[in-house]
């Protein structure tokens, strides 16, 4: 074990190569800059290969290419290139090509403020291009040790089920430096609870089969399978179809594979949830680190309080949401995206509140005003923008 | 059926779904043709297409392995795959005017410069026809599309002293052809060339649209119309041509194995850095 000080960006950047990734196609941006600048370091040494797209949209189109081909791929980006990833997006879900697509959230919309952090892609991850008729996996780590790890479990899941898996950190977690600790042997792996495995090649002739199962290998190109893949909607064998019924088989596929697995995929921390507390927070990324300070310090004043930190956000763990409580949902935006899927998963009985910062963190201090605010039952006036009730 | 599509082509694409008249498997019989001529087989190709009557009319009809892009980008999935592939396996492209000339000259104009180990044969339609016949970037000037009822009016890749070979050689492309549809064997030795090039390598096949084209720009859909329009337009790179508008056909540049081919240099180039760094 090699135990360094270190930023997420280099965290993904090893927990890549670890899982097998031999292909990065990348874009300068901040702040997921590093993470390209690393790749182009790293890889070469370990065989690999880094090629610097002439956009983002370019960038996932060679990380497709190269996952055709065989490899594990990967590309990382913050908001203005996310949205560049809208057409390879859509043609990696529908041909279900495995890669890692990292989205180092800033402050938006548009170019915003390149340094500061930003949680506005919640829903943008959940739907990432056109069409519908289809789940995404979206994972998001708050620390630099756990941007290493869900990059190793981002490669897994992508094999597993096929398809693009998406990490939404955010400024802070992938510029922040952190104690890191990173395997180096197999057993290593192993005994942080991280699994790799290889590329498996569909030897055909139904590349495409209308189930919900996992585990399919997917389409390499090269290896005399006779495959197809297109952007249209398949046939079993890959033959581009406009026969609705098919269209039927394609999009339960993209739909109920992840569905049907979705204990595969859904990972959480719960503090103090067990006792029925009166008010929960509900965070994910690097405003949870707060939350759960906040929440551990209003705990020692004998406030009853919880928290719920999601660390998969897509498919949203609807079943997470046991305990009738006020809920209040911390996130980096004023616009409230997280806040929408706590109010729609929401035991009955339960209230749902919203506090959004735009381009810094909360403070205790501020959390813990409010939690007393809602647990005095007090109505929480709009300050300005900063605060509303839901 | 031919004996080239028995050998190479997939039943059940072909015939394809190509109207009366089309001039696209003129096309795709040359490209299978010097395929064949160079001996190559079903698993030494990769197929890959765009969007559109090019990209639509000859996706998964090759008996290997195929793939189909979104508009204008399989060029880019042909980027990576080539770092993936085995050097031996070729990646021969058939995409139209619009995918190639338009929506995706970022994309070919990149892989020229990184000197890609791809083939690109732009099945040239004279603009978008299988969304009914809007002009398109080789479009002639002055001629009735559906969304230009008064003529085209925009300067295209095509005339005035622009030619989009002439951008394409200065990006680095290592071969680069024109022929007709309509021309002969002279078409297919130039795609045997392009395929023997280890790099980027473009041939520009216009050919005629009769549904759409010939009926707004020449009123007629009788495809002997637009087939004599065609042969009385072209001409060798050599020669002026015609003063409206002339498909000048030849070898234009041949620089076939003069540059490092990407993925293979990045290979070598990586193993370079393995060794230095083991």
């Amino acid at each position: 074990m090699r135990r360094t000080l270190d930023t997420g960006n280099a965290a993904i950047t090893e927990g890549a190569i670890i899982a097998g990734c031999r292909l990065f196609a990348g874009y300068p941006i901040t702040p997921a800059t590093e993470i390209a600048e690393n790749m182009s370091r790293r890889l070469p040494q370990v065989g690999g290969y880094y090629v610097q797209a002439e956009d983002e949209m370019t960038a996932l189109h060679i990380c497709i290419g190269g996952s055709l081909g065989g490899l594990k791929t990967m590309t990382a980006t913050s908001g203005p290139g996310f949205i560049l990833y809208a057409d390879p997006m859509g043609w990696a879900l529908g041909s279900e090509i495995p890669l890692v697509v990292v989205n180092a959230q800033r402050v938006g919309p548009v170019s915003g403020i390149t340094g500061a952090p930003g949680q506005g892609e919640f829903y943008m991850s959940r739907y990432p291009t056109q069409g519908g008729n289809y789940e995404t996996i979206v994972l998001a780590p708050n620390s630099v040790q756990e941007a290493f790890s869900i990059t190793v479990e981002a490669f897994y899941l992508a094999e597993r089920f096929r398809m693009p898996v998406i990490i939404l950190a955010d400024q802070l977690v992938t510029d922040g430096w952190e104690s890191l600790s990173i395997p180096e042997t197999p057993e290593e792996v192993e005994a942080m609870g991280l699994k790799v495995i290889p590329r498996r090649i569909n030897e055909g002739p139904e590349f495409y089969p209308a189930t919900d199962e996992i585990d399919i290998p997917p389409v390499v190109l090269g290896h005399n399978t006779d495959a197809a893949c297109s952007d249209w909607t398949p046939t079993p064998e890959g033959y581009d179809t406009e026969e609705v019924d098919f269209q039927h088989k394609h999009a339960y596929r993209l739909i109920y594979k992840v569905r049907n697995h979705k204990d595969l995929i859904t990972r959480y921390e719960s503090y103090f949830v067990d006792d029925n507390p009166d008010l929960i927070l509900v965070a994910y990324g690097s405003p949870s680190r707060v939350v759960i300070s906040a929440v551990k310090q209003a705990r020692e004043k004998g406030l009853k309080v919880g928290a719920l930190r999601l660390i998969s956000l897509w498919p949203f763990p609807d079943e997470i949401f046991k305990v009738p409580a006020k809920y209040l949902s911390v996130e980096l935006n004023y616009d409230g995206q997280l806040v929408r899927e706590v109010q729609r998963a929401m035991p009955k009985g339960s209230e749902v509140h919203f506090f959004g910062k735009c381009g810094e963190l909360p403070t205790v201090a501020e959390l813990e005003e409010m939690m007393q605010a809602l647990l005095a039952g007090k109505e929480i006036k709009a300050r300005n923008w900063e605060w509303e009730a839901w | 059926m031919d004996y080239l599509a028995t050998k190479y082509l997939r039943p059940r694409k072909i015939p394809s779904t190509a109207c009366s008249g089309c001039g696209l498997g003129q096309a795709h019989k040359k490209v299978v043709k010097a395929i064949d001529e160079l001996g190559l087989g079903i698993g030494d190709v990769i197929w890959g297409t765009g969007i559109g009557c090019a990209g639509r009319q000859t996706f998964n009809t090759w008996k290997g392995d195929n793939f189909a892009g979104t508009h204008g980008r399989a060029y880019a999935i042909a980027t990576g795959l080539r770092m993936a592939l085995a050097p031996d396996k070729k990646i021969i492209m058939t995409v139209g005017d619009g995918d190639a000339f338009g929506i995706g000259f970022l994309h070919l104009l990149n892989c020229a410069r990184r000197n890609v180990g791809m083939t690109v044969i732009v099945l040239d339609n004279l603009g978008y026809q299988s969304t009914g016949g809007q002009y398109g970037w080789t479009t002639p000037r002055g001629y009735r599309t559906d969304s230009s009822p008064y003529g085209m009016r925009e300067p295209n890749w095509t005339q005035e002293g622009r030619d989009v070979l002439n951008i394409l050689r200065e990006a680095g492309a290592t071969f680069l052809a024109r022929y007709t549809s309509l021309q002969g064997q002279e078409a297919v030795e130039a795609i045997k060339k392009a395929i023997m090039n280890n790099g980027f390598s473009l041939v520009h096949m216009p050919y005629p649209c009769v549904t759409n084209f010939a009926e707004r720009a020449l009123g007629t859909r009788k495809p002997v119309e637009i087939y004599k329009w065609f042969g009385e337009h072209t001409c060798s790179m050599h020669e002026k041509g015609p003063d409206d508008f002339a498909f000048r056909t030849g070898i234009y540049h041949d620089a076939s194995n003069s540059r490092p081919e990407f993925s293979e240099y990045m290979k070598t180039w990586v193993a370079e850095i393995q060794r230095r760094y083991s």
